[in-house]
C-alpha cells in the first residue's frame, strides 16, 4: 500500500509546488499566451488499476488545489477531473495487445516505452489544455483565441513533462 | 457516504465524471467574477430570446382580435372620407352642401376645409395603471417620434390620456384615471358642453359636471369631447350618461353626472396621439388674453 501510496504522495507536492511556486511566475512573466500545465502529469501517472471515479476525484482535488493559488476556484478543479476520465479512455486506446498485465504500476516510459508515453501524454496534455482553457474563456466566442493558446501551452507543457519524467524516471 | 461512493464505483467513472463537472460549474460562476458576468450575461441574452418569442406567439395569437380591431378603424376613416368629400358651409341664413371634388383648387371653402387641424401617430400602451389614485400608462413612442407633451391619447373607442412626460424612446401618459384630469367633454345630443373629471374609485366611471340645468339629460346620452381643450379633436367618443343627472351640490345652476367610459382603461392596446398643428399659435392667443386680465 505504501509503495503504491507514498510516491504519488510525493509526486502530488512535488509538481503542485513546482506549478504554483514556479510555472505560474513564469507564465506571469512570459504572457497570457505561455502557459506551463505540468501538475497534470500527476493524474497521468496514478496507478493504472485504480478505478476511474477515484482517478476523477484525485484529479479534481488535485486542480482544485491548484486553483487556490492560481485564483480561479473550479477552473482547474474541472479540467483536472476532465484529464481523470479521459485517461481512462486513453489508457484504453493505447492499451497493449493483451491488455495490461499487472506488472506495470503507472504509465510511465520505465514501463510503457518512451514511443508510447509521449503519445498518450501528448494526447492527454492536448485535451486537458483545451478543457482547461475553455473551461476559462467561458464562452465559444473566443474558440481561436483558446486553440491558440492550447496549442502554445501544449509545446511548453510538453517540454517540460519530457524534462520531467527524464529526470525523475517514475517507475511507481 | 460509502453508499454513495459504492454506487459510484459501480456505475463507472462517466457518472463521476459528470457530477464533479456539474459541481464545477456551479464553483466556477459562484466565485469567479468574469465566468458569472458571461454567464448572467448568457442566460440573460437567452432567457430575452424566450421571452421575444413568447410575446411573437402571443401577438399571434392575439392577431385576430388586431385584425377586428384595425377593419373597425378603417371603417370609420372610410367613412370620414367620404364624409369628407361632401362639405357644408354656410351661406346666408342657409347651409349650402357641395361635393368636395367640385371645388376647384383656388376656393376659399377648398382652402378651409383642406387646411389640417390634427396629425396622428400611432403607438402601443406598453405600461399601464388603474388601480391608484393616480393612474399612468406608458407608450412605446417618444420625441424621436414627434410625441411631445399635452398630445391626447385616443383609441378607436375613446379617450385615454395626456401626454405628459417624453423621452427620446417612450412617453408617459397621464391617464384619464388621475385626479388632476380635467377634459372638455359635451353631450352629444345637446352640444353643451362641461368638464371631465375622475373622483377615483371605479376605474370605468367619470365624472361630468358643469352642464347647465335647463338641459334635460337622460340615462344613455353620448359624451363626445367638445373640442375645446386644444388637445383633444371634437366628437372622439368618450361614454354615455350613466344614471340620471342630479344637481351639484356645490353650485345649483350646473347638473353633475356619472360618464361611463366607452374605452375599457384595463384593456388599452393600441393607441392613437394627436398632435394639434395649432396648438402654439392657440396657446399664444391664450397667454395674450391672460395678460389682459
Amino acid at each position: 500500500m505504501n509503495n503504491k501510496l507514498f510516491p504519488n504522495l510525493w509526486r502530488f507536492i512535488g509538481l503542485t509546488a513546482v506549478q504554483v511556486l514556479l510555472l505560474k511566475q513564469l507564465t506571469l512573466s512570459l504572457g497570457a499566451y505561455f502557459n506551463i500545465l505540468l501538475y497534470p502529469l500527476f493524474i497521468l501517472l496514478l496507478p493504472i488499476q485504480l478505478a476511474t471515479p477515484y482517478v476523477v476525484l484525485l484529479g479534481f482535488a488535485t486542480g482544485l488545489t491548484v486553483d487556490f493559488f492560481y485564483g480561479s476556484i473550479g477552473v482547474h478543479a474541472s479540467a483536472g477531473a476532465f484529464a481523470g476520465f479521459f485517461r481512462f479512455l486513453l489508457f484504453t486506446a493505447f492499451a497493449p495487445k493483451g491488455g495490461y498485465s499487472g506488472k506495470e504500476p503507472i504509465f510511465s516510459p520505465e514501463h510503457m516505452g518512451w514511443s508510447l508515453f509521449l503519445q498518450v501524454s501528448a494526447w492527454f496534455f492536448l485535451s486537458y489544455l483545451f478543457w482547461y482553457f475553455s473551461v476559462d474563456n467561458f464562452t465559444i466566442v473566443y474558440f481561436g483565441t483558446v486553440t491558440l493558446k492550447t496549442l502554445a501551452a501544449w509545446v511548453l507543457s510538453m517540454v517540460f513533462v519530457w524534462l520531467y519524467t527524464a529526470m525523475f524516471n517514475p517507475k511507481n | 457516504m460509502g453508499k454513495i461512493l459504492q454506487l459510484l464505483l459501480r456505475n463507472g467513472g462517466f457518472v463521476t465524471f459528470v457530477l464533479v463537472e456539474v459541481f464545477c460549474f456551479i464553483i466556477i460562476v459562484q466565485f469567479n467574477e468574469r465566468q458569472n458576468a458571461i454567464f448572467t450575461h448568457t442566460t440573460g441574452l437567452f432567457a430575452g430570446r424566450v421571452l421575444e418569442r413568447r410575446q411573437e406567439f402571443s401577438d399571434y395569437i392575439g392577431l385576430k382580435e388586431r385584425i377586428d380591431s384595425l377593419n373597425g378603424v378603417n371603417a370609420r376613416l372610410q367613412t370620414d372620407l367620404a364624409n369628407a368629400r361632401i362639405v357644408k358651409f354656410p351661406l346666408r341664413d342657409t347651409f349650402v352642401v357641395v361635393l368636395f371634388d367640385s371645388l376647384n383648387s383656388t376656393d376659399s371653402v377648398r382652402r378651409h376645409v383642406m387646411r389640417p387641424l390634427y396629425e396622428y401617430y400611432t403607438a402601443t400602451v406598453i405600461g399601464n395603471s388603474i388601480s391608484s389614485a393616480n393612474n399612468w400608462l406608458m407608450i412605446n413612442r417618444g420625441s424621436n417620434d414627434h410625441i411631445a407633451p399635452n398630445m391626447a391619447v385616443v383609441t378607436n373607442n375613446g379617450i385615454v390620456g395626456i401626454v405628459r412626460h417624453v423621452d427620446d424612446h417612450f412617453a408617459m401618459v397621464m391617464s384619464v384615471l388621475h385626479r388632476q384630469t380635467k377634459i372638455s367633454a359635451a353631450l352629444s345630443r345637446f352640444h353643451a358642453f362641461g368638464s371631465l373629471i375622475w373622483e377615483g374609485g371605479d376605474p370605468s366611471l367619470m365624472t361630468l359636471k358643469y352642464i347647465p340645468k335647463h338641459f334635460e339629460v337622460k340615462p344613455g346620452d353620448e359624451v363626445v369631447t367638445s373640442g375645446f381643450s386644444q388637445m383633444f379633436p371634437r366628437e372622439i367618443r368618450v361614454g354615455t350618461v350613466e344614471g340620471d343627472a342630479v344637481q351639484d351640490p356645490e353650485n345649483p345652476y350646473f347638473l353633475v353626472m356619472k360618464v361611463r367610459l366607452s374605452q375599457d382603461m384595463s384593456t388599452v392596446g393600441d393607441v392613437y396621439v394627436v398632435k394639434n398643428l395649432f396648438q402654439p399659435e392657440q396657446d399664444s392667443l391664450q397667454v395674450k388674453v391672460r395678460n389682459e386680465q
